[in-house]
């Protein structure tokens, strides 16, 4: 109660924010280090773009998904919308329409999909969890129904777009992070996306401000879906083939990247730019850096896991403060 | 029929649950005025202002401005058509700048981008004529209450407005903001702006106000100028003549022993220097108005807000030991006036709410609960309590508000708390149930107790309580016994407020 001790515990709780701010990108750059000393592959400009190559579907999907945590839900769909969109492409695929058409259907088709996530949690009220539990087991059961059990080779002419570089920097990395930074422009400098941190810190209070709360989540929703369905080209495309396997696991593999970037699951706070990529980076480097060193192929999930956990521990505490209020 | 200017709200009706909050409310006022809106706690005014500021819907009634039917569908609609809200419970979004939350709707744009140059410059003037001294770019989470309570003013003040409401937009300023506030309620004024103001502050009405309209119960008491009252006359109308239903068996006279005893407790702003005892078998009133610190002086005891010195000592095995905030939470049965969002878990049979905090008393040899010594403690306690209900399997939410505040009260009894804090436990209630309520409340002090009962309405503590502590403003102003009557507690409110104007 005397002065001495609340300064006391100001300054630890200065120390703790301190650590939940810088804690991760210090321990991604000792990471870098370790990799690079420790493997002789790790450091070279090959490895480095084949890292930011595998990382680019899950940069593309985790930005739309931080739209909808920002808003203060969660879209565990995106991997079932990025599969039954792409499989949706497929098959006009198949029936001789032009490839950048196809990309364009593919696309809007995750918008759509997203746009029935959004009336399922606006207009029927639905907690978003459950919502896209639902329709991540209901997506995927059409996808697999559209396309059929077995992998389908994409043809030669579509499979090259997927080793596409400019130079030695593949162009979906590029993609992402012209993505990553338009997700970031939008949230950070549009009204609406200051309306969507607004609804992610309270919906309750954004209504009684009067802002429209349902139309945007509604629109986050649906730009979730948009690029989940981009994503879902690129990963395709990496794989070179349409497998029944597409998009499994990537809705968590989003969310794991955006916890570890710190965008808060209480909705509300974060930074796309640098969470998004910070978080992809920490994932495929620990992969990649792993494979270098001949570890066993099985560390990289606990690993991974406790990574998780950690950022989680560090955003509940830098959460606590201003919602115990 | 020519339309008269200026805003009219007639025949307003909103029930609750089957409970009427407004029956048949008529307010009007003219543009350039400012009307003061009082009433007790509960009395209806924040509902009404609700309706008006589209935050929730009226059942039946007319709702003007300038002779046009309002759209009053939701705050959006509201805030459209020029009707800004200063809400008592601040709408702050934490996350996001000063200048984002006060422009969040309609914020600056060029080419679909924000035009944060814009943006800071038009915040910057409404703090400056605010007064306010921290930055457009703070963040707001980092602020103080005062200053977020600034913020809120200044949202409304961002845009063109013909009727601005302000819910007790005092309640955590400092003198010169609360100077600044008023200065700007006169320039609102002279622009044409209708302003509806909400206090329990009556000094505040005769500084700001043309004319006040007073309400009780759901209805509407009086309105007329504010040069036709004097605070006395406000106080008397707000807390009505008060009627008495049903006995209550007189408490016995406290014994000797204190069991209870609080030493200059402070907590900055809120409270201060709040020295007193309370002995077992006894029922302190604490009588103030709302914001005089009754309620917040509760929930610092229990450690539910954070105090910065005092002490509190409590009876443990025959002596006084201190003990903190927490520790005496522990032996304290906390009964809120908000029931539904503190008090009791909706969706679960009465048999689980009651046996709640006394889980552990029923487990059997296998660490689980014993569903019959459960059972029969939930029937042991509907009993004596009078619960009206179908059964100890009914869903709490279905039964009646008094109902539900009777199992609030029952839960605790099975732990045997020796501290009693009731923080308007009958509001809401209806007549019958008020006394049963009260009942409770002396048969705890009859049990050796002790309890602090909060209430707004003066009769209600005139019916059990031993002596009564007067708060304003975060202290204990003076002290009553047994004895007093209603016009002496009315008396306390008003020339305490008389004292203020005079200054």
């Amino acid at each position: 109660m005397t002065s001495a001790s609340s300064s006391e515990i100001w300054s630890v709780k200065r120390l703790r924010s301190l650590i939940g701010q810088i804690g991760f990108p210090i321990m991604l750059l000792l990471l870098f280090i370790f990799f690079s000393a420790a493997t002789p592959g790790f450091l070279s400009i090959a490895n480095l773009a084949a890292l930011a190559h595998a990382l680019a579907p899950v940069a593309i999907i985790a930005s739309g998904l931080a739209m909808v945590v920002m808003a203060g839900n969660l879209d565990i769909s995106v991997g079932s919308i990025a599969f039954l969109s792409v499989s949706i492409g497929w098959s006009l695929l198949g029936l001789g329409l032009p490839v950048p058409l196809v990309a364009l259907v593919i696309v809007v088709s995750g918008g759509v999909l997203g746009a029935v996530n959004a009336f399922i949690v606006v207009v029927l009220r639905i907690n978003s969890l459950i919502t896209t539990l639902g329709t991540m087991i209901a997506f995927r059961g059409l996808a697999l129904e559209l396309s059929g059990t077995n992998s389908h080779t994409l043809p030669d002419g579509v499979r090259e777009l997927g080793n596409q570089a400019i130079g030695p920097i593949f162009v979906d990395s590029i993609i992402a992070l012209l993505v990553v930074v338009a997700i970031h422009v939008l949230h950070q400098r549009t009204a609406y996306g200051r309306q969507l941190a607004a609804v992610g810190n309270s919906a309750l209070i954004a209504s009684k401000i009067g802002l429209p709360v349902g139309r945007v989540i509604f629109v986050a929703f649906v730009i979730s879906g948009c690029l989940a369905g981009l994503g879902g080209i690129f990963a395709t495309l990496q794989v070179g083939a349409l497998t029944a396997f597409l998009g499994r696991g990537l809705e968590f593999n989003a969310v794991a990247v955006i916890v570890v970037g710190g965008i808060s699951l209480f909705g509300g706070a974060g930074n796309v730019l640098s969470g998004i990529l910070l978080g992809a980076v920490t994932f495929e480097m620990i992969r990649n850096g792993l494979n270098h060193l001949d570890a066993n192929p099985y560390a990289y999930r606990p690993i991974s896991g406790l990574l998780i956990f950690m950022a989680m521990y560090a955003d509940s505490f830098r959460s606590r403060g201003h919602r115990r209020k | 029929m020519m339309a008269a200017p200026g805003l009219v709200l007639s025949n307003i009706s909103k029930r609750f649950a089957g409970v009427s909050a407004l029956k048949g409310v008529e307010l009007t006022a003219a543009p350039g005025e400012a009307m003061a809106l009082l009433g007790a706690n509960g009395a209806g005014k924040s509902t009404l202002m609700n309706i008006l500021g589209g935050v929730i819907q009226r059942d039946e009634g007319v709702a003007l401005l300038d002779g046009h039917p309002l759209d009053l569908a939701s705050p959006r609609a509201a805030r459209a058509q020029g009707i800004a809200f200063v809400h008592q419970e601040l709408t702050m979004l934490p996350t996001l700048t000063v200048a984002e939350n006060i422009m969040i709707d309609h914020l600056p744009t060029v080419g679909g981008l924000i035009d944060f140059k814009a943006l800071k410059r038009r915040t910057q003037d409404l703090l400056t004529r605010l007064g306010c001294r921290f930055d457009a770019d703070t963040r707001v989470g980092d602020l103080g209450p005062g200053d977020q309570q600034m913020i809120e003013v200044a949202r409304a003040l961002s845009r063109e407005s013909r009727v601005v409401i302000f819910d007790e937009p005092t309640s955590s300023l400092t003198e010169p903001e609360k100077q600044r506030l008023f200065g700007v309620i006169q320039g609102l004024k002279s622009e044409g702006v209708i302003v509806i103001y909400i206090t329990h502050f009556l000094d505040e009405v005769f500084a700001t106000c043309d004319r006040v309209t007073v309400m009780r119960d759901g209805m509407l008491v009086s309105t007329g100028p504010v040069s036709a009252h004097t605070v006395a006359s406000l106080a008397h109308e707000m807390l009505g003549e008060g009627s008495l239903a049903g006995d209550i068996p007189t408490a016995v006279p406290p014994a000797d022993e204190v069991i209870l005893s609080v030493a200059k407790l402070t907590r900055a702003r809120v409270l201060s220097d709040v020295s007193f005892e309370v002995r077992s078998g006894e029922i302190v009133g604490l009588w103030g108005l709302l914001g005089s610190g009754r309620t917040e002086l509760l929930r610092a005891l229990v450690g539910l807000d954070p105090i910065d010195s005092g002490s509190i000592r409590l009876k443990s095995s025959g002596h006084l030991v201190t003990v903190t905030p927490s520790q005496l939470s522990r032996s304290t049965a906390f009964v809120t006036e908000d029931r539904r969002g503190e008090g009791i878990f909706p969706g679960q049979s009465v048999e689980q709410n009651l046996s709640l905090p006394t889980l552990r008393q029923l487990l059997n040899r296998f660490g689980l609960v014993d569903r019959s010594r459960e059972r029969s403690l939930a029937d042991d306690l509907i009993g004596r309590l009078g619960i009206k209900t179908s059964g100890r399997g009914q869903d709490i939410a279905t039964l009646s508000g008094g109902n539900q505040q009777k199992i609030v009260f029952g839960r605790w009894l099975g732990s045997q708390p020796t501290v009693f804090l009731l923080d308007e436990p009958t509001r809401g209630l209806d007549v019958g149930a008020k006394t049963e309520i009260l009942r409770l409340a002396v048969e705890i002090a009859n049990g050796g107790g002790g309890v602090l009962l909060v209430a707004s309405e003066p009769e209600e503590l005139m019916r059990v309580c031993h002596r009564y502590l007067l708060m304003d403003r975060g202290r204990i102003v003076g002290e009553l016994g047994r004895g007093a009557t209603r016009d002496d507690l009315v008396a306390r409110v008003s020339n305490r407020a008389v004292d203020e104007v005079l200054q």
